[in-house]
């Protein structure tokens, strides 16, 4: 079985910190690390199962180095590839846009025929809007290091353990 | 890049290769200025006040791109240098500016630097007050609506300025009128040191607009140059297609502190500064050139190379441009008047049937409405059916007119004062009247654009000056309390640019009407409302009477006493010196008509021949413009006088509402002839 590809900036320091207990969950094995900071088309195209760590950056941006791989990607067909996002995002400072990123992500990959899996309940939150949430569901795993730090462990576990069943 | 809600026209990919070119020498340009700005300052060459843009570059760009010179209106903010640059302004000017030259084509080393204008463009000069010139983009798209042309105003402003409330009132007024005006708000989540949380409960602050009717919100990556480009695209054509305002939200960061007299380093963490420099706006259009192969290293190296020449030779340039002269100052404080050919002191002989005050205001701005078709009125409460105003003084004039030219604004007096200001500068042949308040008791919300506007003529070096007459019902003697017996001369004659006139009788008040309608500049035109319908204040009105600016009336000739005022208590004056010259004393009364300008030789010449002075006015004593007068008499009469100079006017207390109060505050004839007893007796 191929690998999954596990895509996450090299740079950050929270979104690495979940990518690498994401892998270590997961398998060492079963994944391989990709920089998104310098992450190509072909990346994207030798991969058929991908977790992509997608943080949410200011008022509801994508970081600037998935944000760079945007014009690529849009000319990507990703249609047989199945992808699951987790970002970090801040309920209580950034309301209106919690964990936005993942839901402009998701979009992206889904205009280009992509399958976005993994998605979570957004039970135990509080935000007013974020475009991650899709029929009453988080599309991926959101994470609060801000104001829920203790939740982060068990969040990713299940979620990871969702993925199991999810990438097929 | 985009993944908004409005159409991606431009992208990495797409754009053509020249357009990419011209953008990025604009932001390499800009850079380099910005980056060597606070060096000025260092070298005591200039550029004290610099708000640097960087982290904004991707909307200030698209600002600039998208307007379109001499046509479309557009207001910068104190950080839009780039916005400037892109708008066509040269580096040249740009430092020129920095460094207050003679030459720097938006106001001539006149205003703070970092304030970019080149008016003849439309890029207009505006204040330092946060978001004041809202009102003004506002005013010039009621012009760009009402002239039918095809063009849009833009205000730029940082997201901080939406905390004030004339933004509030310029917005509501745009969407009511529905005119093609962009605000664009620069959103770098602090006002100087102020985070957003500080400023609003909505980090979105564009949303707080979301419940106004006929208006678009469009939110943009403002660090993005595509994405901004793509949102001022779209904005522009709803403001054009469908007519109506737009508001743009763009997300930029603040790379820098607020300006040099701020340090962020006592209010941001480390991890905050570098985590916003990680996104450098400038950085990532270098980036994707690169990365999706549109240049080489080379070419873009290359160009780099020609912005620093450029910058370096504007340098060159700009210091060898001429200071300011100090000997310029009273230039462009307030323009010369329109100059009354047929009566040029302000007097007539006409006999005939007499009209009241109402009358004469309400005749003579239907006959300036009939001679000039450039002319508009508005004011609250001003035109619905038969009702013209809360007096009637212009009774009849919406249905002459339409209510294109005649009509209601909203209760929100620095709307009415700022969006004057705005429509005049659309052009020349504008004038304005405006019903500045109800009553002159309601102005002070307007204060800020009425300085603002006083500031105009002067700090664009005389390339915009409003051409708009501020009429207020003031004064008392109605029982009408604190809030509508107020007179605010006072207060208002320490702020120079603004011409103040305060007529007693009919046709004075339509002779300094007309007179204020024709000139260039702007004019607080002060009405006396307790004369309105008060016969004794009828006068016969030759038909094409003027009255000069700066011309007082002697309205009665005397030699043992001057009285000087103007107003509700010049009839008074008249009474007393009446009942004086009964008792064989001979009073000079003076009606000075217009206090900015003062006829200050008429004044001298009486006072030299009784030797006695007596200034009243109706305003309070204390702070009263007639302290001016009795200073100018004190310097430049007092070999001549045989007294001291006395003033009457009202106690140092607000008007109270019932008549004994009201009575025992204001000055009367009473108050005067005792004032002048025992003036003369001195």
């Amino acid at each position: 079985m191929l690998k999954i590809g596990l895509f996450y900036s090299y740079k950050s320091q929270k979104t690495r910190k979940i990518a690498r207990s994401i892998a270590e969950i997961l398998g060492e094995d079963k994944v391989e690390h990709i920089d998104a900071e310098t992450v190509t088309p072909e990346d994207f195209v030798r991969f058929d199962r991908m977790i992509l760590g997608v943080p949410t950056w200011f008022d509801g941006e994508l970081p600037i180095y998935w944000d760079e791989f945007v014009p690529a990607l849009k000319e990507l067909d990703l249609a047989g590839k199945q992808f699951a996002i987790f970002g970090l995002g801040d309920q209580k400072a950034y309301p209106e846009n919690f964990g936005d990123a993942v839901g402009i992500m998701a979009d992206i990959l889904e205009g280009r025929n992509g399958v976005v899996v993994g998605e979570t309940s957004p039970g135990g939150y509080s935000f007013e809007s974020s475009k991650a949430l899709k029929n009453g569901k988080f599309i991926g795993l959101i994470l609060d290091q801000e104001n829920q730090p203790r939740l982060t462990e068990s969040r990713i576990s299940t979620w990871v353990a969702g993925l199991a069943k999810d990438f097929k | 890049m985009n993944y908004s809600e409005f159409p991606e026209v431009f992208n990495i990919k797409n754009t053509p290769k020249e357009l990419l070119s011209q953008w990025y020498r604009l932001m390499t340009v800009g850079r380099t200025i910005d980056e060597r700005a606070p060096n000025y300052l260092k070298q005591a060459i200039g550029w004290s006040y610099h708000a640097p843009y960087a982290g904004h570059d991707g909307i200030q760009l698209a600002i600039g791109q998208l307007f379109e010179k001499s046509k479309d209106h557009i207001f910068l903010y104190y950080r839009d240098m780039l916005t400037a640059l892109s708008c066509g302004m040269t580096p040249e000017e740009l430092i020129l500016n920095g460094i207050s030259r003679a030459t720097d084509p938006g106001t001539g080393g006149r205003h703070m630097s970092n304030h970019f204008s080149k008016p003849e463009w439309n890029i207009h000069n505006v204040s330092s007050l946060t978001g004041n010139h809202t009102l003004h983009a506002v005013g010039v798209a009621r012009a760009i609506k009402y002239y039918g042309e095809k063009s849009v105003a833009i205000s730029s402003q940082g997201e901080s300025s939406v905390s004030e409330g004339f933004v509030y009132e310029a917005i509501n007024g745009a969407t009511r009128e529905q005119l093609p005006v962009v605000f664009v708000f620069q959103d770098n989540g602090y006002g100087i040191s102020v985070p957003k949380k500080d400023q609003t409960a909505n980090r979105k602050v564009a949303n707080n607009f979301s419940g106004f009717k006929n208006l678009s919100i469009l939110h943009c990556n403002g660090k993005d140059v595509f994405d901004s480009i793509n949102a001022m695209t779209e904005a522009k054509r709803i403001a054009l297609e469908e007519g109506h305002p737009v508001i743009v939200q763009a997300n930029c960061v603040r790379i820098h502190s607020h300006s040099n007299s701020d340090k962020h380093e006592l209010y941001r963490t480390e991890n905050e500064r570098s985590f916003v420099q990680e996104y450098d706006p400038y950085a990532k259009f270098r980036r994707l050139l690169l990365r999706y192969n549109r240049f080489t290293e080379d070419e873009l190296q290359e160009m780099d190379s020609a912005a620093k020449l450029e910058v370096k030779a504007a340098h060159k340039a700009a210091l060898a441009a001429p200071e300011p002269d100090p000997a310029s100052i009273f230039d462009f404080v307030i323009p010369a008047p329109y100059g009354s050919t047929l009566y040029p002191e302000g007097v007539h002989q006409q006999e005939g049937e007499k009209k009241k005050l109402i009358t004469a205001l309400n005749e003579t701005l239907k006959a300036e409405f009939r001679h000039n078709p450039d002319t508009f009125l508005w004011g609250q409460d001003i035109a619905n059916k038969d009702k013209g105003g809360v007096f009637n003084v212009s009774k009849g004039m919406q249905k002459e007119f339409g209510k294109g030219r005649v009509f209601n604004a909203p209760i929100a007096e620095d709307f009415i004062v700022g969006t004057a200001n705005g429509m005049s500068r659309y052009n020349e042949k504008i004038r304005i009247v405006i019903e500045g308040a109800e009553f002159a008791d309601y102005f002070w919300p307007a204060m800020e654009q009425y300085v603002d506007s006083s500031h105009d003529y002067w700090r664009s070096n005389g390339k915009f000056t409003p051409n708009v007459v501020i009429r207020l019902a003031s004064g008392g003697y109605i029982g009408g309390g604190l809030y509508h017996s107020q007179n605010l001369e006072g207060s208002l004659a320490s702020i120079p640019g603004v011409r103040i006139v305060y007529p007693s009788f009919a046709d004075d008040a339509a002779g300094l009407l007309r007179t204020a309608m024709r000139s260039r500049g702007l004019t607080l035109f002060m009405e006396p409302k307790a004369l309105y319908q008060d016969p004794r204040a009828a006068a016969v009105i030759p038909d094409d009477f003027e009255v000069p600016f700066g011309k007082a009336r002697i309205r009665r000739a005397g030699t043992d006493l001057t009285m000087i005022t103007y107003g509700n208590t010049t009839l008074m004056c008249l009474e007393a010196a009446d009942r004086l010259e009964k008792e064989g004393m001979q009073v000079e009364v003076i009606d000075l008509r217009s206090l900015i300008p003062l006829d200050k030789d008429t004044v001298l010449r009486s006072v030299r021949k009784t030797g006695r002075a007596l200034v009243v006015h109706e305003d309070k004593v204390h702070g009263g413009f007639g302290g001016e007068i009795a200073a100018i008499l004190t310097e430049e009469a007092f070999e001549w006088l045989d007294a001291p100079v006395r003033r009457v006017g009202s106690t140092f207390t607000p008007v109270g509402f019932h008549k004994a109060l009201e009575k025992e505050i204001l000055p009367n004839a009473e108050k005067i002839y005792q004032a002048a007893i025992n003036l003369l007796k001195y």
